[in-house]
């Protein structure tokens, strides 16, 4: 971030002795989060218990800890984990360059964008879900069936991002470059593309958690090659709701780390965006 | 060269029209349009803004065709963007994602040169702008007016025969305008080329130019052409003369009167 700042960089002041962590605490937004977080795990824990709901259906708070520190005591779902997360990332890579590529070859062509438009928003409206037993059908039980839904719901964000983003440039942009008598690959390279890759990275940022969210479902559809998902629908037929709350949890630890290192990925890549600015601030 | 009397224009312009649009929706942008401009001068063309000043700049550009007539630069017909022409604009168009020194030397990419062989002209040509230590920030951490300084570095880079500005001040607040201005007669002075300024404001045309080219609106015809016979370098304090004052009224009525 240091390469990107301006050129009267405000040296960081010496550390002056601070407030306490109780009046940091006291001052900032801290407490509200901590307080929410409380109040849901104490309605977490009290409510299963009061009789209103079926216990064996909505565990305690306490119960569900209880089954995370059991899962990750067991190492036999490191399997899955590694299945669903090789999956994301072969259908990630996927996605995002076929989607890459549609984006280009619309965004340069009029032609092929008037001649593909009209079945890309068709495929788009499209649930793509309701594909699963086609693909799963086609292409067996096996990885191949969830990479290849995964692909078809994530590739569709980094398609049509890249396409607008590359009509992105003003017309005096473009009037520049002809000025200089840019060839259209210059044209391309050095103003198109750059100007398009801050809304490419949002695109593809989403295909990470489309991709996330094609494979479970697969694997919940699918079952027998294994992964997250087949383990959350096991552990349910079991009826045993506290692994599969731990499963969840897993999921959403991962998404949310996955997100996170996109997030600091992206501010570096397209420092000069609008948002990157911002959030610098 | 022959004499200095009689050297042949750097560009002529010969019955240039253009129309956009046709049928029912046809415009006449620009009329017949018959200009000379000189090896070495300062020209603008001043008219309101639709009469076809822009363009009459594009095609001088080589940037649009024109419908009718012929454009020749240095004795050759114009079809195309040429390198030897550098063109500026309202905005300074810098791409955020380079460094204010990356941006001026975008033109020695497009033309597959070495950047290394055009560092040294590029500092110093912000140095004379004095935005020198401005060489490795971002544009979005520079003011307009410093932004379109970078952008006179760009175009002066590989030493324009011509230069074609289209109102490259217009987006500007008045007191940079004029200080940038300044630095316009002062850099096309330094690298000795011939310049085509876009404007519709008059004391600007008058203050800034040898001659001054006015323009009637709709469709862009050729009024007249005003000498301005003062010394350079040009001070701001010119534009309080008594003989400063009638040139800009001349050219005052000479728009009012069409």
């Amino acid at each position: 971030m240091t390469t990107t700042a301006p050129p009267p960089t405000p040296a960081r002041s010496a550390p002056t002795p601070g407030p306490t962590w109780w009046e940091r605490f006291r001052g900032g937004s801290a407490w509200i989060v901590i307080t929410t977080v409380a109040v849901i795990i104490a309605f977490w824990e009290f409510f299963p218990q009061t009789g209103l709901v079926n216990r064996v259906l909505f565990p305690t708070f306490s119960e569900t800890v209880a089954a995370f520190v059991q899962l990750l005591g067991g190492g036999y779902w490191w399997d899955d984990l590694a299945k669903t997360m090789s999956a994301v990332a072969i259908a990630w890579v996927i996605g995002v360059a076929f989607g890459f590529t549609m984006g280009v070859v619309l965004g340069t062509s009029p032609f092929m964008r008037q001649a593909i438009t009209p079945y890309a928003i068709a495929v788009q409206a499209l649930p793509k879900v309701v594909l699963a037993p086609l693909l799963i059908g086609w292409l067996g039980f096996g990885p191949e069936s969830k990479i290849a839904l995964a692909v078809i719901i994530c590739f569709f964000p980094v398609w049509i991002d890249t396409m607008v983003g590359l009509a992105l440039p003003s017309a005096n942009e473009f009037k520049l470059m002809k000025s200089l008598k840019a060839s259209r690959w210059q044209v391309f390279t050095k103003l198109q593309l750059p100007s398009a890759l801050p809304m490419i990275m949002v695109g593809v940022k989403h295909a990470l958690l489309l991709a996330f969210t094609g494979v479970i479902v697969a694997e919940i559809l699918s079952a027998s090659d294994g992964g997250l998902g087949k383990l959350t629908k096991e552990f349910a037929s079991q009826l045993n709701m506290g692994l599969v709350y731990s499963v969840v949890t897993i999921v959403v630890i991962l998404s949310i780390t996955l997100v996170s290192i996109a997030d600091v990925i992206e501010r570096r890549v397209v420092f000069w965006s609008e948002e990157s600015r911002a959030r610098r601030k | 060269m022959t004499t200095m009397t009689q050297t042949a224009p750097l560009v002529r312009v010969d019955g240039v029209t253009k129309r956009f649009g046709s049928g029912d929706k046809e415009m006449v942008a620009l009329s017949g349009l018959n200009l000379e401009v000189r090896e070495g001068e300062f020209l603008s063309l001043l008219g309101p803004s639709g009469c076809g000043k822009s363009t009459a700049l594009n095609i001088m550009g080589g940037l649009l065709e024109a419908t009718e007539g012929t454009v020749t630069f240095s004795g050759e017909q114009l079809t195309e963007p040429n390198r030897h022409i550098g063109m500026m604009f309202q905005q300074a168009v810098m791409f955020p994602w380079r460094t204010t020194l990356e941006n001026v030397l975008l033109p020695v990419e497009i033309f597959g040169e070495k950047k290394k062989d055009f560092i040294p002209k590029a500092e110093e040509l912000l140095e004379m702008v004095g935005i020198k230590d401005f060489r490795d920030s971002y544009p979005w951490q520079l003011s307009g007016g410093m932004q379109q300084r970078a952008a006179l570095c760009r175009v002066l880079l590989h030493d324009p025969k011509l230069l074609l500005l289209d109102e490259p001040c217009g987006a500007l607040d008045e007191f940079t305008r004029e200080s940038m201005n300044q630095e316009l007669l002062r850099l096309q002075d330094y690298a000795k080329s011939t310049a085509v300024l876009v404007t519709h404001n008059i004391t600007e045309a008058v203050f800034m130019s040898d001659r001054v080219a006015v323009m009637s609106a709709r469709p862009g015809r050729l009024v007249d052409i005003i000498e301005v016979p003062f010394d350079r370098p040009r001070r701001p304090d010119l534009q309080t003369t008594n003989d400063f004052i009638k040139l800009v009224a001349k050219a005052r009525q000479m728009l009012e009167l069409q």
